[in-house]
């Protein structure tokens, strides 16, 4: 059993044409057994070296598969260096390693005498000599070689192409069908299902169209056309010649030949103004045409005309002057405005100075220079009163109470209150009482103005108080709520400029010690307990409870005419006679807001109307402006200014034109009387 | 487009043609038409006079050719044209002028009298030939308004108190003396039944006062105002007003009785109101732009005609819920509309005076243009009012301030 187990790796060891000397020794005593043993030991015959390195390598590489006496593995054989044996046989008795007693003597003597020495090799494993047959040393020289180890493989078969391209008639393999190729597959349907189902969910678009758009990138859209890069699109050409016409030629047509009053012209022209540089001439042939004289002085000219040509376009930058405008509304768009003027008042003979509406807006009050205070029906224009008085009229204010019917005239030094008895009787009746109820007082105060009650025929016209003043008085303002008068008797330098009166009794204060400046117009607030003097080119705002200056507005104007507060009390119009219109936002600065500079002449006058957004100026120029002045509660949104709407309808005397605007208490109608003794209402 | 076929009709019998369709030449104009219409009733009847029509295609005045007619008014001319003739109104003729001595305020014409009311104080009452009938003093102040109360009888100032007037034929008397208003009385009018009337004011109060004259009337003793009384005791009896309307936020400047129980009113805060005249309550406001100052109402065609301080006259329907809507806008004026009366006969016709010194008569059917200008005025006028007289002539008559005088148009 065990020789079988021989024989059989022997035979595979065969195949690869080796067979290890150390297993000669129980091959031959195994020649019993197998006679017919492939290898016999043969001394090599071939004079041929054998590399003794390169051969013990093969033989230890065969020896690490082949070995079968030795059993103590493939290990490195170093380990029994220093022992007398070698290993373990199979019955675990030692091998021993073979004596070894030649010296380099015997071994030069070994290999000059012994022939096989060129094929003897030492087993590692037993330590014993090898001599290789001479199958084995046949196969080592083809092993070197590259050849294949057995003889008799052929390398080179002819080659069989089972699978060609060329088709058969009959098949390679008669094999039937698969069942599996007759029924539908079932992961296929499980993976159509799951199509069918994406489908359904729209999670793919089956036959989506194609987009017959190029989708290309467009390499320039973006690119800066006064980029360096585009720079040569903005090739700007050399100018051209202009070709020459009929004039130039040696015959020109007798159309373009200059008779004699144009030559005469031509000759008197300045080189540079004539429109032709030449004079066209006639010659019979070409061959009479002389040269050309000023052949020379062109080309100069043309060389110049090239080398100052302009090389680059300028990009200049193109702004529309409209946009430069702020963006106001449209006049349209804010109305109501007075527009159109729709009644004359007419009766005065001399300039109106100043006007007055009624609290209710039913009446108008004019004072003029002809010495009358006229009273007008406001929308008929009927005069229904004339009021003499004692001289020029400066002033007049109608008291804004509509429980008391009177009207304030000034004229030279006097102060008249008036009672016009318009209106509900009873109102102009108990006006008539609240003065006549007047008491005296114990102590008489020692005042500056003197009051007395008309009587006679000043009362019967309507006068009920007349108060004399050291000065003449140019303006009278009442209080919102009609108690007190304040009068402006200008004078330079002098203390008493301004009076309040107080008129339920009788009494007249100066409410400044001092006054800087000409006062030109003062008014009161129409909320709170202020009080506004206007002097040539400040307005001071006095606190009257306090009795000090609160704010000093600067006009930046040479010299104002007139003030208005607005309704609010938080904005002050001023008129110049320097053609401005100053508007100061007392909460903003002490500066104007706005100045407008729309009049061509000095401003005269002033107002604010008590409801609408409108302001109105007049002026010399004999025009009436009406402004949108919309102020507005958010305290960080501005004041809006619209000029809306000029109104003409004046005529302009000793150059005077209006004189005093003023409006409608609830329509938006203006009042404007002017130096022509007319008031006009524009509605 | 040379020829248009048409067919005429006319409501009037006199002028009855066949009705049959025409073709007419399209360039025709007024003149041509009224030729056409004249020819046909001529063949018809022997002693027909000639007689210059007007015509009216769809509603609207011809005033140009009938062909640039139809193309402005979109009409086809593919059709029969369906052309109605009306007798052409001739234009009203100034025939008499009544000089009177100071501005008149108002003016109301009765068949036989015109009263006016004036600047002087006082109101007169004028017979139609112009002869001066009576002088009304009394008033202490201007007299705004006048109207009549009953035919003959009574009669109705307004100035500052309204004054109720007995007047016989030499002799007047004021009958009541109304006290109440705040402000001047700038209109007053009578109710169709002729036993109220209403009276609005400068203090934006409406009051309905009774007209009743009763003799023993109450005289109402007011204690605390010891000079008014002495000036009833002048003046006659003093009354209460029956009811007082508040709303408007301004001044009343021309009340109306649309019919017994409805009454209107326009006011100076660009309303114009209506409001029951028994519970006193506001039915419905027109809101207009511009401040009023004049309203009329014309029972025959319901609609109300606005004056205001812009160039229009406007035509309201008194009837819309909805506020503001403007039916017709008459725009020809170049002042303030101050006067605009509804024509008491015919439907579409007003007239309006304007401060611009002229009086318009206006059609409805032809509201580009006014139907004629009566411009023989050369100051402001202040109020025009219609009188029938007889049974088809009108007189309109107006007031002017520069000369003081009241023209009569004789209008057949």
């Amino acid at each position: 059993m065990w020789c079988g187990n021989i024989r059989r790796r022997s035979a595979g060891c065969q195949q690869r044409g080796f067979w290890p000397s150390f297993l000669e020794a129980s091959v031959k005593n195994a020649h019993t057994i197998s006679s017919q043993s492939p290898i016999s030991p043969s001394p090599p015959q071939s004079e041929q070296e054998v590399d003794k390195i390169s051969l013990l390598v093969f033989i230890t590489f065969s020896v690490r598969s082949q070995d079968i006496r030795n059993t103590v593995g493939n290990i490195p054989m170093e380990w029994y260096k220093d022992y007398p044996h070698i290993g373990y046989d199979l019955d675990g008795k030692k091998i021993f390693k073979p004596i070894r007693n030649k010296d380099e003597l015997d071994e030069f003597l070994d290999k000059m005498e012994n022939p096989d020495y060129w094929r003897t090799v030492q087993d590692k494993m037993t330590g014993a000599d090898i001599r290789l047959s001479d199958e084995q040393v046949d196969l080592v020289h083809r092993l070197q070689q590259g050849k294949f180890g057995d003889v008799n493989f052929n390398e080179y078969e002819p080659a069989i192409d089972f699978f060609s391209n060329e088709v058969m008639i009959h098949p390679v393999t008669n094999r039937p069908q698969d069942k599996r190729s007759f029924i539908p597959s079932l992961i296929e349907k499980e993976k159509v299902g799951k199509l069918v189902h994406a489908i359904k969910m729209g999670w793919i678009k089956p036959r989506r169209p194609k987009e017959t758009t190029p989708q290309y990138y467009d390499l320039w859209a973006k690119e800066d056309p006064n980029s360096i890069l585009g720079r040569h699109k903005m090739h700007v050409p050399a100018p051209k010649m202009k070709l020459p016409g009929h004039q130039e030629s040696y015959n020109p047509p007798p159309e373009y030949l200059l008779s004699e009053e144009e030559r005469l012209a031509w000759e008197q022209q300045d080189p540079e103004d004539r429109k032709l540089s030449f004079l066209p001439q006639k010659f019979a042939c070409l061959r009479a045409v002389p040269a050309y004289s000023r052949f020379i002085h062109e080309r100069f000219e043309r060389c110049l005309d090239l080398y100052l040509c302009p090389r680059q376009r300028k990009m200049r930058v193109n702004v529309n002057p409209e946009d430069l405008i702020p963006k106001l509304p449209k006049p349209k768009d804010l109305q109501p405005f007075p527009t159109t003027q729709s009644l004359v008042y007419r009766g005065h003979s001399s300039l109106v100075r100043s006007i007055s509406v009624s609290p209710s807006g039913q009446w108008l009050v004019s004072g003029s220079d002809d010495c009358t205070v006229r009273f007008w029906e406001v929308s008929t224009a009927r005069c229904l009163k004339t009021v003499e008085v004692g001289g020029a009229v400066k002033g007049v204010a109608w008291n804004p109470n509509p429980s008391i019917c009177l009207v304030a005239v000034s004229y030279d030094d006097t102060v008249v209150l008036l009672n016009p008895g318009l209106g509900d009787r009873l109102v102009c009746t108990a006006t008539d009482q609240l003065i006549s109820s007047y008491e005296e007082p114990e102590e008489v105060m020692d005042q500056s103005v003197q009051w007395a009650v008309a009587e006679g025929e000043g009362h019967e016209q309507g006068h009920r108080l007349i108060l004399k003043h050291p000065k003449a008085v140019r303006q009278v303002t009442w209080h919102g709520k009609g108690d007190y008068l304040a009068c402006v008797m200008p004078d330079n330098g002098s203390s008493l400029q301004v009076v309040i009166h107080q008129v339920s009794k009788r009494r007249t204060q100066n409410p400044f010690r001092k006054n800087k400046g000409l006062v030109q117009c003062v008014s009161f607030h129409p909320i709170r307990p202020y009080f506004f003097v206007a002097t040539q080119r400040y307005v001071r705002v006095y606190n009257l409870i306090k009795q000090e200056l609160t704010k000093k507005l600067m006009a930046n104007c040479k010299w104002i005419s007139s003030m208005a507060i607005h309704p609010g009390g938080d904005n002050v119009i001023c008129g110049s006679y320097d053609c401005r219109l100053a508007w100061f936002d007392l909460d903003l600065s002490t500066k104007p807001y706005k100045v407008l500079r729309h009049h061509k002449k000095a401003l005269r006058s002033v107002a604010y109307h008590r409801h609408y957004p409108l302001f109105a100026s007049g002026s010399d120029d004999g025009s009436v402006i009406v402004c949108h002045g919309m102020v507005y509660n958010d305290l960080l949104q501005n004041p809006l200014i619209v000029p809306v709407k000029v109104l003409k309808g004046h005529t302009i005397t000793h150059d005077l034109g209006v004189l005093d605007v003023t409006f409608h208490p609830t329509q938006p109608w203006v009042f404007s009387s002017g130096a022509d003794g007319t008031v006009r209402l524009f509605t | 487009m040379s020829q248009v076929q048409a067919r005429f009709f006319t409501e009037n019998k006199k002028y009855l043609i066949d009705d049959v369709p025409f073709s007419i030449p399209a360039a025709s104009e007024v003149a041509d038409l009224s030729g056409v219409i004249n020819k046909l009733l001529e063949a018809k009847n022997d002693g027909h006079k000639h007689v210059e029509f007007d015509f009216l295609v769809r509603g609207q005045f011809l005033r140009t050719s009938l062909a640039s007619h139809m193309e402005k008014e979109n009409i086809s001319t593919e059709e029969v044209v369906e052309i109605e003739y009306v007798e052409k109104f001739t234009a009203p003729q100034p025939e008499e002028c009544i000089m009177h001595d100071d501005w008149i305020s108002s003016v109301e014409a009765d068949s036989e009298w015109i009263l006016t009311g004036s600047y002087d104080k006082t109101a007169r009452i004028w017979s139609m030939e112009g002869k001066a009938v009576m002088t009304v003093a009394g008033h202490t102040d201007v007299v705004k308004d006048v109207a009549w109360m009953k035919r003959g009888e009574n009669l109705q100032t307004g100035s500052l108190v309204v004054n109720d007037w007995n007047s016989e034929r030499n002799k007047v008397e004021a009958r009541h003396c109304c006290r109440g208003h705040a402000g001047s009385v700038d209109t007053v009018a009578v109710d169709p039944t002729r036993t109220k009337f209403c009276s609005g004011s400068w203090d934006k109060m409406l009051k309905i006062w009774s007209a009743v004259p009763t003799v023993e009337e109450d005289e109402i003793e007011e204690p605390n105002r010891p000079r008014k009384k002495q000036k009833t005791e002048q003046m006659g009896l003093t009354r209460t007003p029956l009811m007082t309307f508040s709303g408007h936020n301004e001044a009343v400047s021309s009340v109306l009785w649309v019919d017994a129980e409805e009454l209107c009113s326009a006011s100076w805060d660009h309303t114009i109101r209506l409001w029951d005249a028994e519970t006193g309550e506001q039915k419905s406001t027109l809101t207009g732009s511009k401040v009023f100052n004049s309203i009329s109402y014309s029972p025959l065609c319901r609609r109300l005609a606005s004056g205001s301080t812009d160039r229009h006259v406007r035509l309201w329907d008194p009837r819309s819920k909805d506020g503001s809507l403007v039916l017709l806008s008459l725009t020809s004026h170049n002042g303030w509309v101050t006067a605009v009366r509804w024509s008491p006969s015919h439907e579409h016709q007003l007239v309006s005076g304007s401060l611009d010194n002229v009086v318009k008569l206006w059609d409805t059917r032809s509201c580009k243009a006014p139907l004629y200008d009566l411009a023989a005025h050369e100051d402001k006028v202040l109020c025009v009012d219609w009188t029938e007289n007889g049974k088809a002539i009108f007189v309109i008559i107006l007031t002017c301030l520069d000369l003081k005088l009241n023209y009569h148009y004789p209008y057949v």
